[in-house]
């Protein structure tokens, strides 16, 4: 199924609301721009995950918590937290 | 005057009518003619450019002549005044297309201008110079394809279009020359699977031979891949749910001159689809190993599988997936791998499969229409051995669809596709063979010097020579 801009928005503010356990509502979106990522796991690969090497189109969703700022990367076919504590993670 | 001399000068005037008669029918028969193929002299051995094949068209011509095809709904009308406003003519109107005028030029102008001009109006569908024909290809040197789209594959033929520059394209038309490939060389794509029912793949598709036994593999049991293997679901339908296989199948070999969509670098080939990524474009190391297992096994039973194409990869090294592309190259299977979209040094920041040291192994990078590396493509000058056209790429796409797409994704398959058409010329040649002759294949780049390993874009003629 396709996930649409607000729902990739809604599935960061959720995950990151529980890898914080915080309420959601403390996490505030700071911006949602479109953005071209290098390749189909967005430029966030977990671990041995191979991706394909096409340009893709999706969206950079960075969220505040905490006064940290923490960047999701979505497209259609996925939501990804980019560098979190070092880490990649598909949502 | 006597009545002899007058019977004579009767007759003579009788044959000049009838020959200048039969002149014209053939004149009419050319302009009609629905072209499959068309063919220019063979003297030009060297790299020939657009602008070159232009002007090799109009030496051939009295006066400058196009072939301008206008939008469905512009009328007669309008396509007169367009012509009157460029101190043109419609020579004649080809009756069973409506809108493909036969176009002269009254001021002589320059055809690769005027080609320029007419593409460049919101009236024009396609632009042409109208080339000469000949039956003869034994002595010729170009082949166009009737495919519909391939004035938008500036990778096989850059005429400048969409700002581009000429020449900057893989040489296609004077390789197929040579070999529009063959249907008994088979090239794995290890992707997302493909769709092998769209239109312009579905007749290029690898199928079992009724006489080859189903894959068998200890774990997974007997799978019936009768159209490939899907590694990430374990089963025999590799069918593509994310369109990026689709996409690098049809750059190697959909179905060319067919007068549909596109042409693939191979007219003719045997796509062989291996699915280890999913919907989402990405897959595990583990499925990529079962994919390349797969490949090694069939080659082992008999199919002619001679390259593996790898538009995928990841920064991290694998021990594992480098032992198994070993295993290919143990069985004479090229490795064609994707160097990676982070513009980054591969030489001090790797990426894998193409930065695995192994003999079979060919890491490739993107160029864009005025061949200049991509902006996104990684590079190094140790471990990335050539570069390709990769960005604003035409192919096949889900649901008998075409998207332009980029990515050293795209430029991958087009290195495969140059593999095949090697392979289709020398059937015998060996993987290192064959890795040598591409690597040698290739017109200098100023922007690759100290980039790639070769410096150089790969050309299909120099690779069928």
């Amino acid at each position: 199924m396709s996930i649409s801009k607000e729902d990739a928005v809604e599935k960061a503010r959720k995950d990151l609301a529980q890898r914080l356990k915080v309420d959601a509502s403390a996490i505030k979106e700071q911006s949602v721009e479109d953005a071209d990522f290098p390749d189909m796991a967005l430029g966030a690969a977990e671990g041995d995950e191979m991706s394909g090497q096409m340009i893709t189109r999706g969206w950079r969703i960075r969220l505040g918590a905490n006064g940290q700022t923490y960047e999701y990367r979505a497209d259609k076919n996925q939501v990804r937290l980019y560098k979190f504590k070092g880490k990649n993670y598909r949502i | 005057m006597n009545r002899n001399n007058f019977m004579i000068h009767l007759a003579l005037a009788v044959v000049l009518i009838l020959i200048a008669a039969f002149a014209g029918q053939l004149n009419r028969w050319r302009k009609e003619w629905k072209h499959h193929v068309r063919l220019m002299p063979a003297a030009e051995k060297r790299q020939v450019s657009a602008a070159e094949e232009i002007a090799l068209a109009e030496a051939r011509h009295d006066r400058p002549e196009l072939l301008v095809k206008f939008k469905n709904g512009v009328s007669a009308e309008t396509i007169d005044a367009i012509t009157s406003r460029l101190n043109d003519r419609v020579e004649d109107r080809i009756e069973n297309d409506p809108g493909l005028e036969a176009i002269d030029d009254l001021d002589n102008a320059d055809v690769g201008e005027l080609v320029k001009t007419y593409s460049a109006l919101p009236e024009v569908e396609y632009a042409e110079p109208n080339y000469e024909i000949s039956l003869d290809a034994s002595s010729y040197a170009l082949v166009r394809p009737t495919d519909p789209r391939f004035e938008d594959q500036w990778a096989l033929l850059n005429s400048g279009q969409r700002g581009g520059k000429e020449g900057a394209d893989i040489s296609a038309m004077r390789a197929w020359a040579v070999t529009t490939g063959s249907d008994k060389v088979v090239v794995a794509v290890l992707d997302s699977g493909v769709d092998y029912t769209h239109e312009d793949l579905a007749p290029n598709m690898w199928t079992r031979p009724a006489n080859l036994a189903p894959y068998h593999d200890d774990e997974l049991g007997t799978i019936d891949d009768e159209n490939g293997f899907n590694a990430l679901d374990a089963n025999s339908d590799p069918m593509d749910e994310n369109g990026h296989g689709t996409h690098c199948a049809g750059i190697i070999g959909a179905e060319g001159s067919n007068d549909i969509g596109i042409s693939g670098v191979n007219w003719k080939v045997r796509i062989m689809p291996l699915k280890f990524m999913n919907a989402g474009g990405f897959g595990t190391t583990k499925d990529a190993i079962e994919a390349i297992n797969y490949v090694i096994d069939r080659k082992k039973a008999g199919v002619n599988v001679r390259i593996i194409s790898a538009s995928w990869g990841s920064t991290q090294r694998s021990r594992a997936l480098e032992d198994m592309i070993r295993k290919a190259y143990e069985n004479d299977i090229l490795f064609v791998a994707a160097s990676g979209n982070s513009s980054t040094n591969n030489d001090r920041n790797p990426h894998f499969p193409s930065s695995y040291n192994v003999p079979n192994v060919v890491s490739v990078a993107a160029l864009d229409r005025n061949d200049q590396l991509a902006s996104f493509s990684n590079y190094g000058v140790k471990s990335v051995a050539i570069a390709a056209p990769g960005v604003d790429i035409l192919s096949t796409w889900l649901g008998n669809q075409y998207e332009e797409k980029s990515g050293t994704s795209m430029a991958t398959p087009v290195v495969s596709g140059v593999a095949a058409l090697i392979v289709a010329q020398h059937p015998h040649i060996s993987v290192d063979e064959l890795r040598k002759r591409l690597l040698e294949s290739v017109d200098p780049i100023p922007a690759l010097k100290g980039k790639v390993a070769t410096g150089g874009r790969i050309d299909a003629a120099k690779a069928v020579e």
